[in-house]
């Protein structure tokens, strides 16, 4: 697992990332004023996996997230894309937001950030539309190309909706839909923009156990029937050991593990980051003294939906 | 404690003594004005007066509704509560700020005055003024209350009756007073009072009648408008059509008065084409009972070939009533008699534009019930999803939005040539040319959420280009165009001074851009004041815009003083306007504004580039600045810089929130709204208190009807809020504030 990293250190500026990259992060940092979000941070994101970001919170995921999309901008180190096969890769440092997605790459964010407004099935057109030609003047003289495409976009849209499974609340509006939906709507809205890689912050935030057997379902089929590489930011333990195919574990900025779910489990590391000890022994008699810590859950379900709730109200 | 002082320390205590201080304000407020010899003068009149105890009593009762308001609230809800309320305030309103009698400039009380000092006035008029007319409306409040917090079928019907009656006695008693002086009357207390009577006597015979999923307006509306699509339209269209060709005034040159009957005796013997002559006496009689027969029966029985007959029959009565009525005026212009005219389609009477817009709202009708009647066959399940209920339309009963659009079209062409001359010049010059601004100020402030306070910038750039390019500018154009080719000339030079300022500008937001703009606003303003050697500066236009001409080859129509061809012009543009910002809302275009006013974060992640849509965004709607840039110099002919204030901006926005942000028919009925209602008060208040008046409105409809007079689909839920109470909000319709039960 690290032996990846290890090669893309070691690698020239502007080198070709190793082949069936999609994301390439090399000894990335980020600081703000004093504070440093991601401190050195090493990883690689491979086309067609399931990369699960994990870490306590205030570990860096989201600031991680919103480097690799163009938000922020990191002091130093290369971020570089090549989202789908054969693409030319590019740094997506200093790049605009939306020009990173245009390159195939969709988010959704960790508190829900729809057009709340809009109508669910609006919200989705927004996306997709984004990837069409005509222009303003087409739409107010009803040209045939405009009706297709609009045609096209709400025919997707409807797709798209019963993928996700809210094709019944396609008028509805969004801020009216339950917070669950809302999450789904999201990924929706993310999918319509036809990603190659999906940026998942939190997806099952809030979200109660079907639907969160649901959302794990959901994310398996874009994997797979969609062959869209995810990268996904999640606390529930259970649904990413069940469906990650690889991890990495960030914590205080930094990266202290990486490797696959049963790897992870047993890292004394990050085992001990989340129980805020740094005697690694202690730690693992700990671990084989409960079992049961073996799913690390850092808060109760009911916790993060009042967290949850707390920020998007 | 002192119970007492322990009340005046309460909340309750503490409302109350504001709302008395309010009650002293309103006093000296509306009442005496000061004297340079007695500066007390004004405070002792107001303050130890019979007049501080009415104005105390106004703070009581603002008080108590403070107090009692979740009771009331309760009571609000019910069927024609509000109508009671509406329909009392007005005839409040009529009878103490309108006029009443126009010779002396009077208003009720001053009437009131003048009839208790006359002689033989009849015992009708008398008592109305003396005492009758407040007596009759607390009686039917009364009335009306009790019926409502009953829900007395029979009291509610007596409420209703009332209400009629005091409105007879209304009209009757004015009447009287008006034949006794024998002038001309414009005065329109008394109208309006009538009206507010008429809306209370509908609001309880709904309310006796009404079960409860009417309760609400919204429902009642719909249920009305959906009980038989058509129909309602329908038979307005045929009454007002009956009543213009019974009772109205068809011909009226000078002191004549002519009704359908007289225009066929005055004719009489006369060259009168025979389709006219045949008009006067039963034609016209014909083709309303049988287009109305056809149009109702057809709703009555959802039949698509009878709606597209009564249609036909509809416009062929609109094309011959037309022919008619050209017929009569361009004889009369040519003849020598007394009743000679100025022209073809003048001094014509209400009743003919009338019966012309009933036939036009015919027409609209039987297509409203083709059109239902197809769709309604065609159902799919696709359509189910478009549940109406669902979403915060206002109207959603089927044909609802057609039968609407007729009844407006039908009101635009035909009732603005039976305004007064002084009326159709405020149409055209404020009403119409704002509903342009309006429109395009709502692009850039309701649907991309840009604060633009400096948009009266785009109006005076259109105006200066389009003085340029026929050369009435100091500076001369290398050829002078017609004055209606410089509308594309202006639309582009707005979309480019739209760039020019959103390009700076686009990394502000919020407070920071209005500023930016307000700034550019005068920038713009300043330069046309100081630039002598190209705008000719404060002086305004050099030489006068000309009029437009429209020559089509075959027809050739030159405009002048006269305004109602601007009307058509305006209207023609306006409808091109709002069909393409109608498509625009509803495109990939307006998505991404919305998107981009929701959240401009999310919408960059979605793929948005959020610089090419806010430059979209100025640009569009700098345009439509432009064309009404255009309409307003060459209607004008002379204009100069204070035509472009920053006042305007602001006036302009405020059009926009009080018609309601991001909504298209919003705009347009906020700007006709606020632009009638200061040349309405023109008459009726005090000159220096008109803008207070202005001010109460927009402040009382912000507090009741934060989303604005028709509000956004868009943007309506915004206000409501979406939280995990959500769906109990959505189960109110839209409306929010206080009135949230309005809608």
């Amino acid at each position: 697992m690290t032996s990846f990293a290890k090669a893309g250190t070691d690698s020239a500026p502007g080198a070709q990332p190793a082949a069936g990259v999609a994301f390439d992060v090399q000894d990335v940092t980020l600081r703000f004023g004093g504070v440093t979000s991601l401190n050195h941070v090493s990883l690689q994101m491979r086309r067609g996996e399931i990369l699960a970001v994990i870490g306590p919170n205030g570990a860096g995921k989201t600031s991680l997230f919103n480097s690799l999309t163009g938000v922020y901008a990191p002091q130093e180190g290369r971020i570089t894309l090549q989202a789908r096969e054969g693409d030319e890769p590019v740094s997506v440092i200093g790049m605009k937001v939306h020009k990173v997605n245009h390159l195939g790459v969709a988010r959704t964010f960790q508190n829900i950030r729809l057009f709340p407004a809009l109508t669910a099935i609006e919200n989705v057109k927004i996306g997709i539309e984004t990837r069409q030609k005509s222009g303003p003047v087409s739409a107010m003289l009803g040209l045939p190309w405009q009706r297709r495409e609009e045609h096209a976009s709400t025919k997707r849209a409807l797709e798209l909706l019963s993928f996700v499974g809210l094709a019944h609340r396609a008028n509805d509006i969004a801020g009216s839909l339950a917070y669950g939906e809302q999450r789904r709507l999201e990924i929706a809205r993310a999918m319509g923009t036809n990603p190659s890689v999906l940026l998942l912050d939190e997806p099952a935030a809030g979200t109660n156990p079907v639907e969160k057997r649901e959302l794990a379902d959901l994310i398996k089929r874009i994997n797979v029937e969609d062959g869209v590489s995810v990268l996904l930011i999640e606390h529930d333990m259970k649904l990413v050991m069940s469906i990650a195919d690889r991890l990495v574990v960030l914590n205080f900025g930094q990266k202290i593990a990486e490797g696959t779910p049963e790897q992870i489990q047993r890292d004394p590391a990050v085992i001990a980051a989340y129980l805020g000890t740094t005697d690694e022994d202690a730690a693992k008699a700990e671990l084989e003294a409960q079992p049961e810590l073996r799913r690390i859950e850092l808060l109760t379900d009911e916790e993060r939906e009042r967290e949850n709730e707390g920020e998007t109200l | 404690m002192n119970p007492a002082l322990a009340f005046l320390r309460s909340d309750s205590g503490k409302r109350l003594g504001a709302c008395l201080g309010l009650g002293v304000a309103l006093a000296l407020m509306t009442g005496a004005t000061g004297r340079q010899d007695d500066y007390l003068y004004a405070i002792k009149e107001d303050l130890f007066t019979f007049h501080l105890i009415e104005n105390l009593l106004i703070g009581v009762v603002v008080w108590l509704l403070f107090t009692f308001w979740p009771v009331i609230r309760r009571y609000l809800t019910r069927p024609g509560a509000l109508g009671l309320l509406a329909g009392a305030m007005t005839v409040i309103v009529a009878q103490t700020v309108l006029g009443w009698y126009e010779p002396e400039d009077a208003k009720f009380s001053g009437l009131a005055t003048l009839v208790g000092d006359t002689n033989g006035i009849s015992a009708l008029s008398s008592a109305f003024f003396g005492w009758l007319a407040w007596a009759q409306l607390i009686a039917v409040i009364v009335v009306g209350a009790a019926a409502l917090v009953l829900r007395n079928r029979a009291l509610f019907w007596v409420g209703a009756a009332m209400a009629v009656a005091a409105a007879i006695i209304a009209s009757q008693a004015h009447k009287k007073v008006d034949e006794l002086a024998g002038v001309v009357d414009h005065a329109t207390g008394v109208t309006v009072a009538v009206w507010g009577y008429l809306t209370i006597a509908v609001a309880l015979a709904i309310a006796a009648i009404s079960t409860d999923d009417v309760a609400r307006t919204r429902e009642f509306v719909n249920a009305v408008l959906g009980w038989r699509p058509g129909f309602a339209l329908g038979a307005a269209a045929t009454a007002l059509a009956l009543y213009s060709l019974g009772v109205s005034s068809w011909f009226a040159p000078k002191s004549l008065n002519a009704t359908l009957a007289d225009v066929h005796s005055l004719f009489k013997g006369t060259s009168l084409a025979p389709i006219a002559v045949q008009y006067f006496i039963w034609l016209s009689w014909a083709l309303v009972i049988v287009a109305g027969a056809l149009v109702l029966v057809a709703a009555y029985f959802r039949s698509i070939i009878l709606g597209i007959v009564g249609a036909a029959a509809a416009a062929v009565g609109l094309v011959i009533t037309m022919i008619s009525i050209h017929a009569i005026t361009s004889l009369a212009a040519n003849s020598e008699n007394t009743y000679a005219t100025k022209g073809p389609w003048q001094n014509l009477g209400d009743g003919a534009w009338w019966t012309c817009a009933s036939f036009l709202a015919l027409a609209a009708a039987g297509l409203v019930v083709a059109q239902s009647a197809l769709k309604g066959r065609s159902a799919t399940a696709a359509d189910a999803a478009h549940d109406p209920s669902a979403g915060p339309r206002f109207l959603y009963a089927p044909g609802a939005t057609l039968a609407v659009l007729g009844a407006a079209a039908a009101a635009a062409i035909f009732i603005p040539p039976t305004l007064e001359p002084s009326w159709q010049t405020a149409l055209v010059t404020s009403i119409g040319i704002y509903m342009f601004l309006a429109i395009g100020l709502n692009v850039v402030v309701g649907w991309a959420g840009l604060l633009d306070l400096g948009f009266i910038a785009f109006y005076a750039i259109g105006a200066y280009t389009t003085a340029y390019l026929v050369g009435s500018l100091p500076v001369k154009p290398p050829f002078e165009l017609p004055v209606l080719w410089a509308i594309p000339f202006a639309i582009a030079v707005c979309l480019i001074a739209g760039v020019i300022l959103g390009f700076p500008t686009l990394r502000l937001r919020g407070d920071y851009l209005a500023i930016v703009t307000l700034g550019f606003g005068e920038i713009v303003r300043l330069v046309a004041v100081n630039s002598n050697g190209i705008t000719n500066g404060p002086r305004g236009t050099e030489d006068q815009v000309p009029h437009p001409v429209i020559n089509l080859g075959f027809v050739k129509f030159t405009f002048g003083l006269d305004q109602l061809p601007y009307w058509y012009l305006l209207l023609a543009v306006m409808v091109i306007v709002i069909i393409f910002f109608r498509r625009l809302e509803n495109s990939r275009t307006g998505r991404a504004w919305a998107a981009i006013r929701e959240d401009e974060v999310a919408a960059q992640a979605a793929g948005i580039n959020p610089v090419k849509y806010k430059l979209l965004a100025f640009a569009i709607g700098a345009s439509t600045s432009g064309i009404a840039g255009v309409l307003f110099a060459t209607n004008v002919g002379f204009f100069n810089p204070d035509n472009f204030k920053f006042e305007f901006s602001i006036l302009v926005l405020a059009y926009v929130v009080f018609g309601g942000m991001g909504s298209l028919p919003g705009a347009i009925a906020g700007a006709a709204v606020l632009t009638w209602l200061p040349e309405f008060l023109r008459d009726q208040v005090p000159s220096e208190d008109r803008q207070m008046y202005i001010g109460a409105v927009l402040v009382i409809m912000m507090i009741f009807r934060p989303a604005g007079l028709i509000p956004a689909k868009r943007r309506a839920t915004e206000l409501r809020g979406h939280g995990p109470d959500s769906a109990e909000s959505q189960a109110v319709p839209a409306g929010g504030g206080l009135g949230g039960s309005y809608a």
